[in-house]
């Protein structure tokens, strides 16, 4: 199908998480001027690596524009540590450029795919927001295309709003162009070490006693009697270079090849819990590769895909500290009573500042991922879990959780219409839309 | 020594400038855009440490592509090598198009090339180097779509063999590669009646390939037995085919 001048392909996109489907009409421009032939007036949204778990890159009734063609190294600066990339640029790909010249982005989400545009679109957060902050934390100017106004440039100085809008702003800003990204440092590898806790009120102290870790997450049972149980990992940057064991593994792919059946039941789920439980819960420390470190789920491949076909569900909730022990004390009563089937849970420490839609504040988040979300009991208990969060004054990842409904986003997030008409002040006639700011009501 | 890509900032062009210069060639990137090349030339600089150089260019209206090019190898090591990945088709050329819109794709996917090649043909000769063309599946036999673009790619194919007759392999290598489908923006969208090549792929084996003499060939190879069917089709069969 050509539309005035530029191809588009009719095509099937799904989300990582593979809850969210539409048939889309997709524009690859490779060139700038066909990022621009796009008429003005049709509604689009841009997609980058397509590895977000809720839609966000794409939708029934717009022009996905895909920027995979963008993924160019456009500036180094090798004296200050400034990176110059082109939205469609991987993070992988940047991490890995970077680590070879001796610098780190220090937040980088776990899907090495991830696109820089799509990691500003999000505000990601990385392996210790407490320490570095979001991904805007990281980031020093943009350069992005309006339909109406054309290429803009923008930073803290130049369209200081639009700027900061581009940060959880979903792409509704505009179409992010390149980046200039602010580099750290590396370290030859990192020291990595675990402590073992029996629940989330542990967890949450040691979070705290460890804050400044350049990396630093917890692992959590979630099955019924167990609940909480797990592991923090803190790694600190290793002193000398030593010898990491492996190789980095590939890249996860954009999208995983699901199993014929979903592996993750009852039994499943108790033999993985076991087994991440024997492989984590070593107090010795062992060295790991940077890149290894900051893209841990290239070794989660046979997860994903033990989703299978009806893949699986996050809900990401960031929950103040003072309200976080009665939290996961309710959240495991809840659990004990509803039975679901949570495949796995992850802490994180946030020290942040809530704005917006930006995932972050002071408190601990916890992702709880499961399997078959259509299914009544694992849709009943999301519910649950969505309620008792709002109650406790909980924060949503909207990136993550394709199930979370526009009012209890609405409920959870204080002044959302001003945080929404934040954004939509740039997209006044609303063009920029995907499935996500659809159900979202963005 | 400096290999030059003529339609380089997208599609093959690309992939062909990307493995150039991952296997060590300073490159002399050429294209209409000057925003594309920046950010190509950037990369290729960054990723793999060669120089290089850029034109943008029209081909479709610039008087002799052949000087602008030699102007802009000036600084660069001896050319070793011309490669005219370049190529526009419409889908509205059926027969229907205005002279304006035939000059530009014969400009564009006939003339430029021969008149880069013309221009640089003594600076290669001087370091026996390689011109690599590219036709297409189209050219094979003449049909109701693409009408214009195939006629141009045909008499492409008919410069190199000429180029092929009068020089030894020795002296230029002359290399002329008849594409399938490419997965590129040409044929994003459409519905292939067979898979498309990834320009990655076919760029490894055209670099690959430099230093092997002259020839012609398919690139995917296979699709020299399906070219051979069509032209083997009897007229009748011929007409009836969409695709």
């Amino acid at each position: 199908m050509s539309r005035r001048g530029f191809a588009l392909a009719e095509t099937e996109l799904r989300s990582f998480d593979r809850s969210v489907v539409a048939r889309c009409h997709v524009q690859r421009p490779d060139r700038y001027r066909l990022i621009e032939a796009l008429p003005a007036d049709v509604q689009r949204i841009t997609r980058g690596g397509g590895v977000s778990y809720v839609g966000a890159s794409f939708a029934s009734d717009s022009v996905v524009q895909d920027l995979g063609a963008f993924d160019r190294l456009l500036e180094f600066d090798a004296q200050r540590g400034l990176i110059t990339v082109e939205a469609g640029a991987r993070i992988g790909d940047v991490v890995r450029f970077a680590l070879a010249h001796g610098w780190l982005l220090p937040v980088a989400p776990g899907h090495p795919r991830a696109t820089i545009g799509g990691c500003i679109a999000a505000d990601v957060h990385g392996k210790n927001p407490a320490r570095d902050g979001t991904f805007r934390r990281h980031v020093e100017a943009i350069e992005l295309f309006d339909p109406v106004s054309g290429w803009i440039a923008a930073s803290a100085e130049e369209n200081a709003g639009r700027f900061a809008a581009c940060f959880a702003g979903f792409g509704i800003p505009g179409l992010i162009g390149s980046a200039t990204l602010r580099l750290a440092p590396a370290a030859h590898a990192y020291s990595l070490r675990s402590i073992a806790v029996a629940d989330l009120a542990e967890a949450r102290e040691v979070l705290l006693a460890h804050a400044g870790a350049p990396l630093l997450y917890g692992w959590h049972d979630g099955r019924p009697g167990h609940f909480g149980r797990g592991v923090i990992r803190f790694g600190l940057e290793a002193k000398s270079e030593q010898h990491t064991p492996r190789r980095p593994l590939p890249d996860l792919p954009s999208a995983v090849e699901p199993w014929p059946i979903t592996a993750w039941n009852r039994l499943g789920i108790t033999m993985m819990n076991g087994w991440i439980r024997q492989r984590w819960c070593r107090s010795d420390s062992r060295h790991v590769a940077i890149e290894s470190a900051l893209f841990p789920l290239n070794d989660a491949r046979r997860y994903f895909a033990g989703f299978g076909k009806p893949g699986f569900v996050e809900a990401q909730w960031l929950v103040p500290h003072a309200r976080f022990v009665e939290f996961a004390a309710t959240l495991a009563a809840e659990v004990a009573r509803q039975r679901p089937r949570i495949s796995l849970i992850a802490s994180k420490l946030f020290d942040g500042e809530a704005d917006g839609f930006r995932f972050d504040g002071k408190g601990i988040s916890l992702a709880i991922q499961m399997p078959q979300p259509q299914a009544p009991a694992q849709a009943a208990f999301i519910e649950s879990l969505t309620e008792l969060a709002i109650l406790h004054g909980g924060r949503p990842n909207l990136i993550k959780d394709s199930s979370l409904r526009a009012d209890s986003a609405r409920r959870a997030i204080t002044r959302f219409d001003e945080a929404r008409a934040a954004l939509r002040q740039f997209d006044p006639h609303e063009l920029q839309r995907s499935e996500m700011t659809r159900r979202l009501q963005l | 020594m400096t290999a030059v890509v003529i339609g380089a900032s997208s599609g093959l062009g690309r992939a062909l400038s990307v493995e150039l210069a991952r296997t060590g060639h300073a490159v002399l990137l050429v294209a209409s855009d000057a925003r594309d090349l920046a950010a190509l030339a950037a990369d290729l600089q960054l990723r793999h440490g060669v120089q290089v150089g850029t034109l943008a260019l029209d081909l479709a209206v610039a008087a002799d592509p052949g000087a602008r090019v030699m102007e802009a190898l000036a600084g660069l090591p001896t050319i070793r090598a011309l490669l005219l990945p370049v190529g526009m088709s419409r889908s509205d050329d059926d027969g229907s198009l205005g002279p304006a819109a035939i000059g530009q794709l014969l400009a564009i996917n006939l003339h430029a090339p021969i008149a880069v090649a013309h221009a640089l043909l003594p600076a290669l000769l001087e370091s026996r180097a390689a011109i690599v063309g590219f036709g297409s599946i189209a050219g094979a036999r003449g049909r109701s779509r693409n009408i214009v673009y195939a006629a141009a790619k045909r008499g492409l194919e008919t410069f190199f063999e000429s180029l092929r007759h009068r020089h030894l392999p020795t002296a230029l290598r002359v290399q002329f590669y008849r594409l399938g489908f490419l997965r590129s923006n040409l044929t994003f969208g459409m519905k292939l009646p067979l898979p498309a090549a990834e320009p990655e792929v076919v760029a490894r084996k055209v670099i690959a390939g430099l230093r092997k003499g002259s020839f012609d060939r398919y690139q995917p190879r296979w699709w020299g037995m399906i070219a051979l069917i069509v032209r083997c089709l009897p007229w009748f069969a011929f007409r009836r085919m969409k695709d």
